[in-house]
This record gives structure tokens, sequence and C-alpha cells, in this order.
């Protein structure tokens, strides 16, 4: 297994290293670190200036050098909108985002595996037919118009209806103003944002999981542990459930690889200040600096979340690992 | 645990949040006691508001300070200014405010320069209790007139100096022949003034842009949260009326929907979205639970401005068809009319500045497709059988630009389609981004016509800035010019030239009143609506709560309570 994992992990590393290599040479092509001094009063000999300090006449593999050498002492610049540190600034996005990602990707597991092993194991049936009609409408449904229905239905009427005080769940940030810390206002926070993110992703991982274990089930080992008596309980969810997950897993590490890099939708809904809006705040203003580092991190986990599906992998199936 | 505990835990947990919301609000309310019981108890806890952008920094001199939600959010209520902008007998004026202690008098010292001598109240302090002084004023003017990277240093950079001799007089001299008639608006809501014993010798970014502890105004920074919230609380050192509210809480939801329904569910006590058509469908409505107001005396025009250098638009006689085409009464009865605003502007002042324009210098342009055929024909287009008029085989085909995702200005977009088909003119549609938009393409001079409003945020007359031929945007002025328009009028030049320099309030009003009846008929563009501002409030807010064009709705904030 160690072998496995450092096999991996060594492979990844020229992965890195050309994507981000990549990414650096678009973004400085595609955007201008000098070009708020255009409006400024220095004029040409400032916009000069500013290109020397940033080396931007040198070459851009030299750039690309200067640059990751500065990314890896965790010096990433400094935001043209804002003029605050890219690091800090990416870093407190990163939590809001790692917030919404992990409760949603826990509560779409949970759901999604439930979900696919009932429609498996009932298939065809009732309940199976329920389960498929829902997965479409979810899968339908656009976030943004999902987000706001729930905000109507979830958090407004049921004010109205029951003249209560407060709307049950919130839709603005994760915690209402003075409060931190995870308590009931966080959840009542958190509710809307986490059942708009996961609609989808439980919608396709729960296909996802219904396919894998009907191919499961038909296997003749499962067949043989049946015949031989081992109760259906054990051999669906400790057999079956376990190969049914390989697939599963590979989908759900790439989900979340680039969930880190935009659940804008869900954020802009909610006002959450995570990676999502980020993005679309530097992308719109031009902030050439926050760009390059923005989509580096997320391009790292991408490539991180796909190691660490290879290693879940090579866990579950023993056979990979020792291939 | 089996099913059965586990349906009534999760029974308990329901139960539990839906308990939570009958219950009191988590706002930290406090009541104070009152003698007379028949009155409703004061709540001097925490306001809310939805703020719709968040401010890029908070050094308020830097170009990253543009976002008017800056001043609204945290620049009003902490940076002392010279002046407020009060409303007296219907017209808005600058008023010395509690930082004076008089009203500044003008003269010109022994070589005829400007000067402008402001006597600070003697009362007014830092929030350290440091007086404020006339330092304060020479740091701010030095800061403006010769720092890097200044979002707009204009009348600064006519000061030649600031006598400090005495602390308590500012005595500002302007540059020998370069007299400013706009001088009521520095030191003002533009910048305020900065405090000179804690910023001097500093890097003045740095120690602003996240925020500040010190205030020079009713409320101070408490906190601020990026992309969450800014936390304004009391400044106990204010001379001035003191707030009444323990904190105010601006969260920043940048989507209009979700802003409404946070107004709507009750997370926040107040709004003051862009007048879009949700906004006026929620007024029309009637808010529920709280109360609104909107009014169409703003610093607000809403325009469709046309590149007078692009062909076949730098004709006069094709941008007067334009102007004869659109039935602009029309337009604005669409958008605005449940408001009760249902006429077009005729000039490009705002409302707020309309005693320094010719109020009806654009209201010859009506609807006439007989004048369109007349000029049009004139100008050598004729008639196809598409029904577009077309000349050297060239269709009369404009393209059309303004901010994506603005839904009234893209209803306006179509509504304008429509009108100019019918007159024989195509019109296409190409929205962009904000950034590109205002960044690239107007200041390049990429485009034929374009949608977006003219902001004012001061009471000084003036159109030279965006329509003086000097200010094309060039490589000659590195592209810094604000007439993206190309306006060309040399006869209207010398007149807004005057605006801008004249103390004669008299002769500025009649000189930009020429200035206008110029520009009209040569139609560098086209005025469309006065966008009104609105404002939304639940009935929490126990206030006078009024609209102010410069400073919002929140001018007055430090006399707001909160109801129990």
């Amino acid at each position: 297994m160690v072998s496995y994992v450092t096999r991996r992990v060594l492979l990844a590393i020229p992965v890195v290293l050309v994507a981000s290599f990549l990414l650096f040479v678009f973004v400085r092509a595609t955007f201008d670190p000098t070009a708020r001094l255009r409006e400024g009063r220095g004029g040409v000999a400032a916009v000069e200036h500013e290109r020397e300090r940033l080396g931007l006449d040198r070459p851009i593999v030299v750039q690309y050098g200067d640059w990751l050498g500065d990314f890896a002492r965790g010096d990433w610049g400094e935001s043209e909108r804002t003029r605050a540190d890219v690091f800090t600034t990416i870093r407190r996005a990163m939590w809001y985002t790692l917030q919404l990602i992990f409760w949603g990707v826990l509560l779409a597991a949970i759901i999604a595996v439930i979900v696919g092993v009932l429609s498996a194991i009932k298939q065809y049936s009732t309940l199976d037919h329920t389960f498929t009609a829902l997965a479409f409408v979810g899968l339908a449904l656009p976030p943004f118009f999902f987000g706001l229905m729930a905000i109507e239905f979830l958090g407004i009427r049921p004010k109205e209806w029951f003249d209560l005080s407060e709307p049950v769940f919130y839709s603005v940030g994760l915690h209402s103003a003075d409060r931190t810390g995870f308590d009931l206002d966080y959840l009542r926070h958190l509710a809307l944002p986490v059942l708009t993110l996961t609609v989808q992703i439980i919608a396709g991982w729960s296909r996802y999981q219904r396919a894998a274990m009907l191919d499961v089930m038909s296997a003749d080992y499962i067949r043989t542990a049946r015949a031989k008596g081992v109760p259906r309980r054990r051999v669906i969810w400790r057999h079956g459930l376990r190969n049914a997950l390989i697939p599963l897993v590979t989908v759900m590490a790439l989900d979340i690889g680039v969930l880190f890099g935009g659940v804008i939708v869900t954020e802009t809904i909610f006002s959450v200040p995570g990676m999502g809006r980020l993005f679309f705040d530097a992308l719109t203003a031009g902030d050439a600096t926050m760009l390059t580092a923005w989509t580096v991190v997320t391009a790292l986990f991408i490539v991180a979340f796909n190691l660490l599906a290879d290693v879940v992998y090579g866990w579950l199936d023993p056979r990979i690992r020792l291939s | 645990m089996n099913g059965l505990r586990r349906g009534w835990l999760a029974a308990i947990c329901a139960l539990a949040v839906v308990a939570a919301a009958c219950g009191t609000t988590d706002k930290s309310s406090s009541k104070k006691p009152t003698d007379d019981v028949s009155t409703s108890v004061p709540d001097s806890g925490t306001l809310v508001i939805g703020a719709e952008q968040e401010p890029a920094c908070a050094d308020w001199i830097s170009s990253c300070a543009g976002a008017v939600w800056g001043v609204w959010t945290m620049q009003e209520h902490t940076m002392p200014r010279v002046f407020d902008v009060v409303e007296v007998d219907g017209t808005w004026r600058y008023v010395p405010s509690p930082l004076l202690a008089d009203a500044p008098t003008v003269d010109t010292d022994e070589a005829g320069a400007q000067r402008v001598t402001y006597r600070i109240n003697p009362a007014a302090v830092w929030s350290d209790g440091t007086p404020i002084t006339s330092d304060d004023f020479a740091y701010t003017w030095e800061e403006i007139a010769t720092g890097k990277d200044v979002w707009d240093p204009t009348g600064y950079d006519q000061i030649e100096g600031v006598d400090t001799s005495d602390p308590q007089t500012a005595v500002v001299t302007f540059k020998e022949g370069e007299p400013f008639g706009s001088w009521k608006q520095l030191f003002g809501a533009d910048y305020g003034v900065f405090p000179s014993h804690i910023l001097e010798g500093k890097n003045r970014t740095k120690q602003m842009s996240d925020g500040y502890d010190w205030s020079g105004g009713p409320w101070k920074i408490e906190s601020w949260d990026r992309g969450v919230s800014v936390t304004l609380v009391p400044n106990d050192a204010y001379w001035g009326t003191q707030p009444q509210i323990d904190k105010v809480v601006f969260r920043f939801i940048e989507n209009t929907a979700s802003e409404f329904k946070a107004f709507e569910s009750g997370e926040v006590d107040a709004i003051y979205p862009q007048s879009e058509p949700a906004a006026v469908k929620l007024i029309e409505d009637g808010v529920s639970g709280g109360q609104s107001l909107y009014t169409a005396d703003t610093g607000n025009v809403e325009a469709l401005w046309i590149n007078n250098a692009k062909a076949p638009l730098d004709s006069v006689a094709v941008r007067q068809a334009i102007g004869y085409s659109i039935d602009r009464a029309a337009i604005v009865q669409s958008l605005f009319g449940a408001l009760g605003v249902n006429e077009p502007i005729q000039t490009l002042n705002p409302p707020i500045l309309s005693a320094y324009a010719d109020t009806e210098a654009w209201a010859d342009y009506v609807p006439d497709l007989a004048r369109v055929d007349e000029l049009l024909t004139g100008d050598g287009w004729a008639k196809g059988g598409d029904g577009i008029y077309a000349k050297d085989g060239k269709k009369l085909s404009l393209t059309i630009v303004t901010d994506t995702g603005n839904q009234r200005r893209e209803l306006t977009e179509e509504i304008l389609q429509a009108q100019l088909a019918e007159a024989g003119i195509e019109l296409k549609i190409k929205n962009q981004k904000p950034d590109q938009l205002f960044g690239e393409t107007l200041v390049e001079g990429n485009y034929e016509l374009a949608l977006f409003a003219n902001v004012t945020t001061t009471l000084e007359p003036g159109l030279c800035a965006i329509m003086c031929s000097g200010n094309i945007p060039s490589e000659d002025n590195d592209f810094s010019g604000g007439n993206v328009t190309a306006t060309n009028v040399p006869e209207a030049d010398a007149l807004m030239k005057t605006v801008e320099t004249s103390t004669d309030d008299a002769l500025r009003a009649s000189s930009q009143q020429e200035a206008d009846r110029l520009l009209a008929a040569a139609q560098v563009s086209l005025p469309l609506d006065p966008l009104p501002n609105i404002a939304l409030w639940s009935d929490r807010i126990d206030a006078a709560i009024s609209d102010n064009p410069i400073l919002a709705m929140f001018w007055n904030m430090n006399t707001w309570r909160l109801e129990g």
C-alpha cells in the first residue's frame, strides 16, 4: 500500500507543475496586472515601473519560476482589486467553501448511497420508481432556481404561515450578525445552501450507486454467498456495497475536486464569500494576481482529490494496489 | 439506536429549530425602561442592513475605493466632512457640517488667488480625543494632490497650499489663475478629512484598506469581515448627535433576488436596492411589516450615450434621427410608471442639479418618424426593402452595449430595439460585464451606443469632465479622460469651463443652461430616465427615514432607533 501511494504521489508532482505552468501562462496572456495604472496619474512611466517590479518584461518561463518560488513560500502577491494579501484572501474564501462542501458531501454521500442501494435491491418497485423520478427532477432543477425556491418555501412562507418572529432557515451567510461557532444558528444558516448544493449531487451519485449496485448484486460471488447462507443484509452492505462503492468513489473524488473551484451559484444566492464568488469578482475585475493563485489552488485540489480517489480505490480493491 | 429512537430524535431536533424561530431575536436586544407605558419600549440593539456591494477597500483616496457603497457603509459615518447635503425648501444644498464652527468664507488673497477659510468647531475631536485641526486638512490635501493611485484629484491639484498656523482655522489657497468653482465638494463626501496625527509618515493604504478603528464621525468601524459584513458601533467621542443603536451591521448581499428575499424574511431590516423591476414590484405589491420610499429627485441620469466619433454617429443628422425615433416617455412609463415616474429627463444634468440646467433642453426629441425620414434622406440614406435605411450599400445598423445581468437596462434595450426598428434603424444588443464595459470598452471608444447611468456624488454642477472635448480619452492623457462619448462641441466647451471655474452661481447656472441647449442641438447623447432611488425598511426601525441623493438613506443613521 505504501509503495502504491508513493507511486501515485510522485506521478502527481509533474501533473501539478504542468497544470500550474499552463494556468500561469493563460492568465498572464489574458489579464494585464498593470491595467489599473493606466487610469492613474502616473501614466506610461508608472506602468513601465510596475512591469519591471512584477518582472513582466522577462521571459514567461523566468516569470513562472519566480512566481513558483514565491508561491511555495506563501507569498502569493497582492490583489489588484482590493490590495489585500492573496494568500489570506484565498484561505478565508477556502474556509467558507470547505464548510459548504464538507457538509454537502457528507449529506450527499450518505443519502446517495442509501437511495442507490435501496433502489437497486428493490429494483422496479414503487420505491425505485419514486427515487428515479426524484433523481431526474433533481438533475433538471437549476441550482439557482432551486435555491430561491428553497428560500421562499422553507424560509419566508413558513414565517408568514405560522406567524414566526424569524424564519426557520436563514438565507444570508453562515452566521447571524455577532454569531460564530457551531450552534443552532449555524445549522439554520447551513441548511438551505447545503440543500441547494446537494440536490443535483445526490441525484447524480444515487444513479451511479444504483447502477454499480445492480452490477455487483448479479455477480457470482454474491450468489455464492447467499447460497452459503450468509444473511441477506450482510451480503448487501458488507460484500455488495464495498465493491459497488468503487466507481462511486471515483466520481465523488472528481466532483469534490471540482466543487472547490466553484459552488458559485450557491455562494451567490446565499451570500457566502467562498471560492466561487472570489473567482467571479477577480474575473470581472481582471485581477490577474488573484486569478493566477486561485486557478492553481483549484488545480491542486483537483489533483489532490484524484490522488485521494486512487488511494481509496486501492484500499477498496486490493487487486488494484497489487497490480 | 433503533429506528423508533431515531425517529423521535429527528422530531425533537425539528421542534427545536422551529422553537428557536419562534423565540426572541438573536440581535442582542436589550430593553430600556420608560416612564410612559403606552409607548413601545425602544430596542437599542443591532440593526442589520443589506448592502448590495462590498467596497474593495476602505482607503477612500485610493482608486480601489471608487464604489459608492463604500461611502454608504463606512466613509460617510466615520470621516468628518465640511459640508452636509441637506434639503432646504425643496432644494438640495451644502450646509456646514458639525465639523465647522460656521460657514466657510471665500475671498482672494493679495495675488488674486481664490482662498477658502474653514473655521473648525473647537469641539470636533477624533475618536481618541485628539482635536481635529488644520493639520488634518493640510495632510488630506497633500495625500490627494501629490499621492499615487488617487481616485480623482480634481480640485485638490489646483490648491497651492493650506495655512495651518492656527490649528482651529484651515486657510486653503488655490493656485493663481486657477479658481475652482466647485470648492464646496472638497474635504466633503468624496474623501472627508483624514487624521494627520494617526496617518502622517505611515503607509495610508496599508493603514486603511481593510478598515480602521479611528473615527471623526458618529460611528466607528468595529469589524470588517470580508465578504460577510461590516459592523459599526457608536463613536463615544463624537461631539454631535450620538447614535441610539448599539450596533449597525451591513451584510453584503450582492445578488438582487437574494437581497429581496432576505428583507422579506426579516434577516435584514433595511435595503437600498437599485431601481430594478423587482424593487418596483415589491413597492407596488406593498411591503408587509415595513415601509418604502422612492424619489426621482436624485443624482442619477440614465442615458443613451452615443459615441460621437464613430461613423455613422459622427453625423449630427443620424444622432438627431435617433432622438426622434425613440419614445422616451413610453420607456420611463414601462420601467417606473408604477411609482408615478412617467416623464423622461430632458437634460444630462441630474435632477438635484436642475437649478443649473435647462430642464427642457432635450424636450423637442419626441417620436416623429417624418422628421427621422427628413434627416436621414437629407444625409444620403434611403430606406431599403427591409425597412432599414442604407447608404452606400451599408445598412444603418448600430450596436448597443450595457452591463450584463441588469434587468432594467436589458428591458430598456429591448424597447429601444423595437422603436428604432420601426423608425428604420437596426439595433443589435451586445452586452458586457461591468468591469469590461466601464474599464475598457467605453474608455477605448470601442462601442457605438451605450446604456448606463451617470451618477453624481456632488451638488456642484459641471458636465465638463464628461462633455468637454479636452477630456476625450486619448494617448495624450493616457486614456484618463472622462468624455467617453467623444463629444466635441467647441462652443459648449467654453461655457462648461466657466461652470467649473467661476464662483458666481448665477453665471454658472446660465452658462450650463446655454451649454445644455448646444449639446441638445448636437444631440450628443440622449437622456432617458431619472433613476429613482428606492429604500425599504422594516417597522422595527423607528426613524424619520428619507433619501439623500449623495449619502443615501443612511445619512441620518445616528438618529435612528429600534422598536422592540
